[in-house]
């Protein structure tokens, strides 16, 4: 009975951090159809940022969140400016995705590539007065560095529910999202709102690089992994379901941690991955799709 | 004024406008008529920024418009609904009128604004918070209308309004638009397929034939128009005999 | 001489080029062996090429049937049959492979596709990584009589079987019907175009070549110190960036592709270090956003632009 409790609190705190991991990927396929696969490169090199501001000035990484957001922010609005923007010329959604899809292949070149020689190969992490320390509650322990990933997904989730549902700027981006040329003739910016979704979401991807750092680890080539984890949620969530993306990823970090106890640990990842792969085929739309 | 001065319009490759002039002056209503794939929507889209042209210039009050983005082109005053209506189906009635006043002096009185729109369709009070996407066509056209109307513009462009409408309604939405263009001075710019209903409408009208203006003028006069009552109307010229 | 015979004396010479040096000449096992991964290039991305060049759908998952094919050829050769059977069984190994994994992803579309087989390629990546021991090595007695020799005419044989395959393939009705479906699948599939049976003829051509570039790759190097690096992602990575830089969708494209990157790696690694692979990504991009049919591209837009010019001097000058 412990193990499965333990099962489940580990599931549940690798979930949110899952669901944090695909906001970014989710927001800009959402909203622009873009299908960003340096998504992950990106994650790490938020975690560098923090990395970096915890070495040299001793910021604690949950504390870093707000320069590491700022700037991620504006790293994203120069990539929407240089690699986005030209291709929202392309005639169809599917050269849009496909042609996105490649450009930031490339950029996953020179990314990943740009960080092994600024910053070497070596894993990362950040050893705080915390890190490694645990809670027990009803017999099941909790990582306090867990803990702190789950808070902040959770409250990331909520500012960006807040934003899209009660702000201007989110209802302007959620029509730009639902209708571009009808935004437009309502005098909406469209141009500035992808932009700024693209600052949102490169800032979101480094807000997991934050987590990740502090509750695992990071290196120069491991953004295709968490790339890998970011598509099983986003499409566990269904395309287009901001909302839905932190439960999908607790959905799946319960799948992973559940076949532990049924395959042991070296073969969870694949189990996901296969249950995954059947979701993919069977009901692309997602685990919560809405009934149209 | 608007004035569009001999333009040329593309969609790629293809040409679908030639050599289109139309003047459009304050307070009026004017309409252009003609049949499907004649060229009306395509140049509703190029004065509301969505095409460019390729030749020839739009002028609105001395300001060029043809090489201004779509929503610039709203800030200047001049406002489109749709063909096909083009709501934001996910979000409600409530929320697609206040995408309306997404531009800045129309944010600050969009309640009044609100109020006046609700004043005129009170069935959108009634649905304000259902989703746009569940409500009926003609609920929908009040929606594309109203939502147009949030952003306070001197120069309203309707495209192809009474598709998929009953004539019932077609006639009331024709009573609050003439109604506006009456008591705020609203001048309106109307594409339709329906010429009788437009021409009966309007003040002025142009007829457009492939691409190409054809005919232009009073819009009772064109009503009477013999070649019109043929082409358009059905209407068996009254002299023939055969 | 007819066009036909032109292209004989070509192909003829190039053959001669390309076999009889290194019985002849002293080459170095360092040029060598980048020939042979040369070819292995080229197989690899002619591979990709046959579903993203020509069927118009981005595979990552292509390091899964390369790894496969790896595999099976280890161990079949390990069991004393001769290479040449043993590359072969890998691409047959590396076909049924796509049979079990590949052909469910068929049914996906875009962005669906990619990350579907991405997902897939991982999942074999984990598996053999668990079910193998990270050295997979061979006896001794392999080693001992290790000459590089056999392994170029293996790698250039197979290159050339895999240029060849591709070329009927594309010059078929199938080829035809892969171009149809990368322009309009729904198009196609209106029009009575079998899309689902082109597709599987596709991706079990694609998976086969993928295969026996595996099965030459395991007669190169032998062993392997980490027997999940072959199932890594940049196996799938790199013949894109050959195709898409050289041209998609074109028999020479990805020959071009393979040239350039194999070479320019090894001409700049020794001088640039890692910042070559920037250098490589921001030209991929480039290409991608401003020349997306490649280098093949590129010179066609260039002689149209030289015929234009032609002409317009051919009109000016009939005015006169």
């Amino acid at each position: 009975m412990e193990t499965v409790l333990q099962t489940i609190a580990n599931g549940i705190l690798v979930g949110a951090l899952y669901g944090l991991v695909a906001l970014g990927l989710g927001l800009l396929m959402g909203v622009m159809k873009f299908l960003n696969i340096a998504h992950g490169t990106f994650i790490i090199l938020g975690g560098y940022v923090s990395f970096w501001l915890f070495n040299l000035w001793g910021i604690d990484p949950f504390l870093s969140i707000p320069v590491v957001v700022i700037v991620m922010f504006l790293i994203g609005l120069v990539l929407y400016k240089l690699a986005f923007s030209p291709l929202l010329r392309l005639p169809t959604i599917g050269m849009r995705i496909d042609t996105s899809m490649l450009v930031t292949f490339g950029l996953i070149w020179v990314l990943d590539n740009a960080m092994t020689m600024l910053w070497t190969p070596d894993t990362r992490t950040i050893i705080t007065t915390y890190t490694g320390e645990t809670l027990k509650v009803f017999g099941t322990r909790f990582s306090i560095t867990g803990l702190g990933g789950l808070g902040v997904a959770v409250l990331v989730a909520l500012a960006l529910y807040f934003i899209l549902s009660r702000t201007y700027f989110g209802k302007h981006i959620r029509a730009a999202t639902q209708d571009a040329e009808a935004a437009s003739l309502c005098g909406i910016n469209v141009n500035r709102v992808y932009s700024f979704s693209s600052g949102i979401a490169i800032a979101l991807a480094g807000v997991a690089g934050v987590v990740i750092v502090s509750t695992y680890s990071i290196n120069a080539s491991g953004g295709l992994s968490w790339l890998l984890i970011a598509f099983v949620v986003m499409i566990l969530a269904g395309e287009g379901n901001i909302n839905a993306i932190i439960p999908a990823g607790v959905v799946f970090g319960l799948l992973e941690a559940g076949s532990v106890l049924v395959v042991g640990v070296p073969y969870r990842q694949a189990i996901a991955l296969l249950v995954f792969i059947v979701v993919l085929i069977f009901k692309p739309q997602g685990l919560f799709a809405k009934k149209d | 004024m608007l004035e569009i001065s001999h333009i040329d319009v593309y969609y790629g490759d293809l040409q679908a406008l030639w050599d289109v002039s139309l003047t459009i002056g304050d307070g009026e209503i004017v309409t252009l008529v003609g049949s499907n794939g004649a060229g009306k929507s395509t140049l509703m889209k190029t004065i509301s920024g969505l095409l460019k042209v390729r030749a020839g210039y739009i002028d609105f009050d001395n300001i060029r418009l043809d090489r201004l983005p779509a929503h610039r082109i709203v800030e200047l005053g001049i406002s489109m609904v749709p063909e096909g209506r083009r709501l934001f189906p996910q979000m409600s009635v409530l929320e697609n009128l206040e995408m309306g006043a997404s531009i800045n002096p129309a944010r600050q009185k969009r309640h009044n604004t609100l109020t006046w729109i609700y004043d005129l369709f009170p069935i959108l009070k009634e649905r304000a918070k259902q989703m746009a996407g569940t409500l009926s066509g003609g609920e929908q056209q009040m929606l594309a209308i109203g939502r147009a109307l949030m952003s306070q513009p001197k120069i309203l462009l309707i495209d192809e309004m009474s598709l998929g409408l009953s004539p019932l309604l077609v006639q009331e939405f024709c009573r609050v638009i003439q109604g506006i263009n009456k008591s705020r001075k609203l001048t309106v710019f109307l594409v339709e397929q329906d010429v009788q209903l437009a021409l009966s409408m309007a003040h002025r009208g142009y007829v457009i034939e492939n691409g190409r203006i054809v005919d232009q003028g009073d819009a009772k006069l064109l009503l009477s128009n013999p070649r019109i009552k043929e082409a358009y109307l059905g209407l068996e010229q009254e002299n023939k005999t055969d | 001489m007819s066009l036909t015979g032109k292209k004989l004396l070509i192909i003829g010479l190039l053959v001669i080029v390309l076999f009889v040096p290194p019985l002849v000449i002293e080459m170095g096992t360092a040029t060598m062996n980048l020939l042979v991964l040369l070819f292995i290039f080229i197989i690899l991305s002619q591979s990709w090429n046959l579903i993203g060049g020509y069927t118009g759908q981005i595979n990552l998952g292509l390091a899964a049937f390369f790894g496969c094919g790896l595999l099976v050829t280890h161990f079949v050769w390990k069991a004393e049959i001769p290479i040449y059977f043993a590359v072969i069984a890998g691409g047959l190994a590396a076909v049924v492979l796509a049979v079990i994994i590949g052909l469910p992803t068929l049914r996906l579309k875009g962005a669906y596709f990619a990350i579907g087989t991405f997902a897939l390629a991982e999942v074999c990546r984990i598996v053999v990584g668990n079910m193998f021991a990270r050295m997979v090595k061979m006896p001794g007695s392999y080693a001992i009589d290790y000459s590089i020799i056999p392994r170029y005419y293996l790698g250039l044989i197979v290159a050339i079987i895999t240029v060849a395959l591709v070329y009927c393939v594309t010059h078929s009705k199938m080829g035809l019907a892969l171009v149809a479906i990368r322009d309009d699948e729904q198009a196609a599939q209106v029009t009575g175009v079998n899309t689902f049976k082109y597709k599987v003829y596709a991706l079990l051509t694609s998976s086969f070549l993928a295969g026996l570039a595996g099965g030459v790759y395991a007669f190169l190097r032998l062993s392997f110190h980490n027997i999940t690096a072959v199932f890594s992602p940049i196996w799938t990575f790199e013949p894109l960036m050959a195709v898409v830089i050289g041209g998609a969708g074109t028999l020479i494209g990805p020959i071009i592709g393979s040239v350039f990157l194999v070479v320019l790696s090894e001409i700049f690694a020794l001088t640039l270090g890692e910042a070559h692979l920037i250098i490589f990504g921001l030209l991929f991009i480039l290409v991608v956003m401003y020349s997306p049919y490649g280098i093949i591209g590129s010179v066609g837009r260039i002689r149209q632009m030289m015929s234009r010019v032609g002409r317009g001097t051919l009109k000016a000058r009939q005015k006169l």
